[in-house]
């Protein structure tokens, strides 16, 4: 993704990633345990084979392992959620490594982050295979999880020795955010940057993000540039709930989502028409799913017609439990929810739409036809006029009594510029 | 020099110059000699002469100033149920000063009149019989209700036979100096479809090219004047990319002002088209025409034409996998 936006774009959480452990923040406690732990396999192997690193995204654990590797000049073997990790790929990838790791050339670190990831359809016999790699290993393993205390990772936990993570405070955040501003030549207040601290919850990776998609390329950071960060939030409620619709267990969690929303019902629909063909791919499916929503629509315009808005049940039911059942919610990887494109072009071109009509009235006038037909079946050919012969055009639209804000709009308008 | 549309510069303005429809013109000129005219419907496609015939009519009735005498109403924009109540009683219920007894009221695209605007439309015509005549145009006259076409005289127009096409394109042509090629006529006689309105306007649009029209001129100018046509839409979605199908949805309501009712007709018209099985064709016809009837009910045309592009879908998914 980040090739797309050309050299210059490099992810501060990758530019600022710590080489040594003294410039990781926060966890002195914990990254005191790890040297340890660590510096206690140069006299033999120690009691516990491998490491448990726990705590809540964003506070340093994966990038903690990576500077000590770097610090103690060790080669990181790593698995992540986006490797595979069944059994056997586990095996291809620890097996040979846990064994003779020390012999030859730079000592290993085996790491399997992201354990959380692992499931139990796709990665079959895979935690259970690393337990067996914990058990025999002759090089240091280390285990990283948001929640160690998952019952899946019951016996791995008695085979490690645990270390949690905790999330760095405000001020050590902020000081971490001041020092990155100091090297991007950034004058930033310090109201600005308590609150994205604040904001982040003590997850630097997205106080950093934050930081960067404010300041960057900015030579000063104020609060007002900040403060919009809050309607961010909002939108991270509606996502929230967009999940519990397409991913609901049931078709009882998934109307009750829609007590959870902050947006009326409209625009929720909205947001789950325009989201549900990202999400479910299958032609079956998406089939079954757009039907429940064009069913949905159906009582939206029965509603209208009666003003009976007891019938809002009907469309509440379709729109989330129809939706949810249609589809067998094997997601495909983690897809973004995108804003409604309909919103944006109806707020964008209510005032275009209003001139087209008007256009469509005028020829209609003058060539016998509805403002409709007018539009569709003169107003294209007219357009093409209006470019090849500008004299022509100048004198059809005088002819038909356009103003010049009508005839700009004919010349210049492309089919939605906007988006 | 002035310029205008070639549609309205060679509308025919009177009876004489209509060319090509001598039966509906005959009858058309026998109420003039009567100074006389029942209620009438003239139904058929588009670009036939239908508001033309009207219009002449009107002409040949009442002399120039006939446009003093008319009404012109246009159902689709003016199709609720006020409108006959107000302007069209306004308009029936005087008498005009003159010769003739009685004016005019052109309903054209009358077919998209509500039930509820013909029922009242149907009283309005017995109670001022004596002070207005009404000419209904429509594509379908079976879209009007039956108690209206009882009381009036039906006319139907067919599609003008291809040599008098030819002719009017070479007209039009000499007068405007405009050089035109065999393949140059061709090309716009396939298009227009036997529309002549449509036809007029692809000639008057490769003229403003400024090169002699030849079948290359005519074929760029309606390329680029239909850019995102249904068919397209349809294509995309049948090969299974649902997303860019509905972006082209979007196009065409948004920016080309096309109604759900507009594109679910096309898309109609287009099945029967597409090159697969005989089978699909008729159940694709049978979902479109579901959602037809949904347009209807439902709340928004695109969300009702998105269920349909997902069938398409799933419909070239299967044709895929050999079904």
């Amino acid at each position: 993704m980040s090739a797309s936006l050309g050299v210059a774009y490099i992810p501060w959480t990758q530019k600022y990633k710590p080489k040594s452990l003294s410039e990781v923040i926060g966890n002195d406690e914990a990254k005191r345990k790890i040297v340890e732990w660590i510096r206690s396999w140069e006299r033999g192997i120690p009691d516990k084979r491998a490491i448990f690193i726990y705590g809540p995204p964003g506070v340093g654990k994966t990038v903690t392992v990576e500077a000590l590797a770097n610090d103690m000049n060790m080669e990181l073997i790593e698995s992540d959620a986006s490797n595979y990790r069944t059994e056997e790929a586990v095996r291809r990838l620890a097996g040979r490594a846990s064994q003779f790791g020390s012999l030859f050339g730079r000592r290993k670190l085996i790491l399997f982050d992201e354990l959380d990831g692992i499931t139990g359809s796709a990665d079959t016999g895979g935690l259970r295979e690393i337990g067996e790699i914990i058990k025999t290993t002759r090089v240091p393993v280390i285990l990283i999880a948001n929640d160690a205390f998952e019952p899946r990772f019951a016996s791995l936990r008695n085979l490690c020795l645990l270390i949690e993570f905790k999330k760095p405070s405000k001020i050590e955040v902020m000081k971490h955010l001041a020092k990155i501003c100091a090297k991007e030549g950034i004058n930033a207040d310090e109201a600005a940057l308590r609150f994205i601290a604040e904001r982040s919850g003590g997850d630097v990776r997205s106080a950093i993000n934050d930081l960067q998609a404010l300041a960057q390329g900015k030579t000063r950071l104020t609060y007002e540039d900040v403060s919009w960060l809050a309607s961010r939030d909002r939108k991270e409620e509606i996502f929230n709930v967009l999940r519990m619709i397409f991913y609901a267990k049931d078709s009882s969690s998934a109307k009750a989502a829609v007590n959870m929303a902050d947006v009326d019902l409209d625009m929720l629909f909205e947001w789950i028409y325009e989201n549900a063909p990202h999400h479910i791919k299958n032609p079956h499916e998406l089939a079954a799913a757009m039907d429940a929503l064009s069913k949905a629509d159906i009582y939206r315009g029965r509603i209208k017609e009666t003003q009976d808005w007891s019938l809002i049940r009907y469309v509440i039911d379709l729109m989330t439990a129809g939706v949810a059942s249609s589809w067998s919610k094997k997601s495909t990887g983690w897809t973004p929810f995108k804003f409604p494109e309909r919103i944006k072009i109806a707020s964008a071109s209510k005032e275009e739409r209003d001139m087209l009509a008007e256009i469509g009235k005028r020829i209609g006038r003058k060539c016998h036809l509805s403002s409709s037909r007018a539009i569709k079946e003169v107003l294209p050919y007219l357009r093409i006029i209006f470019q090849n012969n500008p004299k022509m055009g100048r004198g059809i639209a005088k002819w038909l009594d356009l103003n010049d804000e009508m005839i700009t709009y004919i010349t210049e308008s492309e089919p939605l510029k906007k988006t | 020099m002035s310029y205008e549309m070639w549609t309205e510069k060679y509308r025919p303005r009177t009876l004489d110059e209509i060319v090509d429809q001598e039966e509906i013109v005959g009858r058309l000129k026998s109420f003039v000699k009567a100074k006389n005219v029942p209620h009438c419907i003239f139904a058929g496609p588009p670009g036939t002469g239908k508001t033309t015939a009207a219009l002449c009519l009107a002409h040949d009735l009442y002399g120039e100033n006939y446009r003093e005498y008319i009404m012109e109403l246009n159902a689709s924009d003016e199709r609720g149920i006020n409108v006959v109540r107000e302007t069209v009683k306004t308009f029936a219920r005087t008498k005009p000063i003159g010769e003739v007894t009685f004016k005019i009221l052109i309903l054209d695209e009358a077919d998209n009149m509500t039930d509820d605007a013909q029922q009242a439309l149907r009283r309005t015509m017995e109670r001022y019989t004596e002070t207005a005549r009404f000419i209904l145009i429509a594509n379908y006259s079976g879209k009007i209700i039956e108690p209206i076409q009882s009381r009036c005289a039906p006319f139907r127009f067919t599609y003008l036979p291809r040599e008098a096409i030819i002719k009017r394109i070479e007209y039009i042509c000499e007068r405007e100096n405009v050089k035109i090629l065999e393949d140059g006529i061709e090309a716009i006689l396939e298009i227009g479809e036997g529309d002549l309105r449509k036809t007029i306007n692809i000639l008057q649009t490769a003229a403003s090219v400024g090169k002699p029209i030849d079948a290359e001129v005519v074929y760029s100018v309606v390329g680029k004047a239909n850019p995102h046509d249904v068919r397209d839409m349809m294509l995309t979605a049948l090969n299974g990319d649902f997303i860019s199908a509905r972006n082209k949805l979007r196009e065409l309501t948004q920016k080309y002002g096309l109604s759900g009712t507009d594109i679910i007709k096309q898309i109609h018209s287009e099945i029967f088209r597409l090159n697969i099985p005989d089978r699909w064709k008729v159940k694709l016809a049978d979902i479109a025409g579901e959602i037809d009837y949904r347009l209807i009910q439902g709340a928004s045309d695109e969300i009702q034409l998105s269920a349909l592009l997902a069938r398409l879908v799933e419909v070239g998914y299967e044709i895929k996998r050999g079904l």
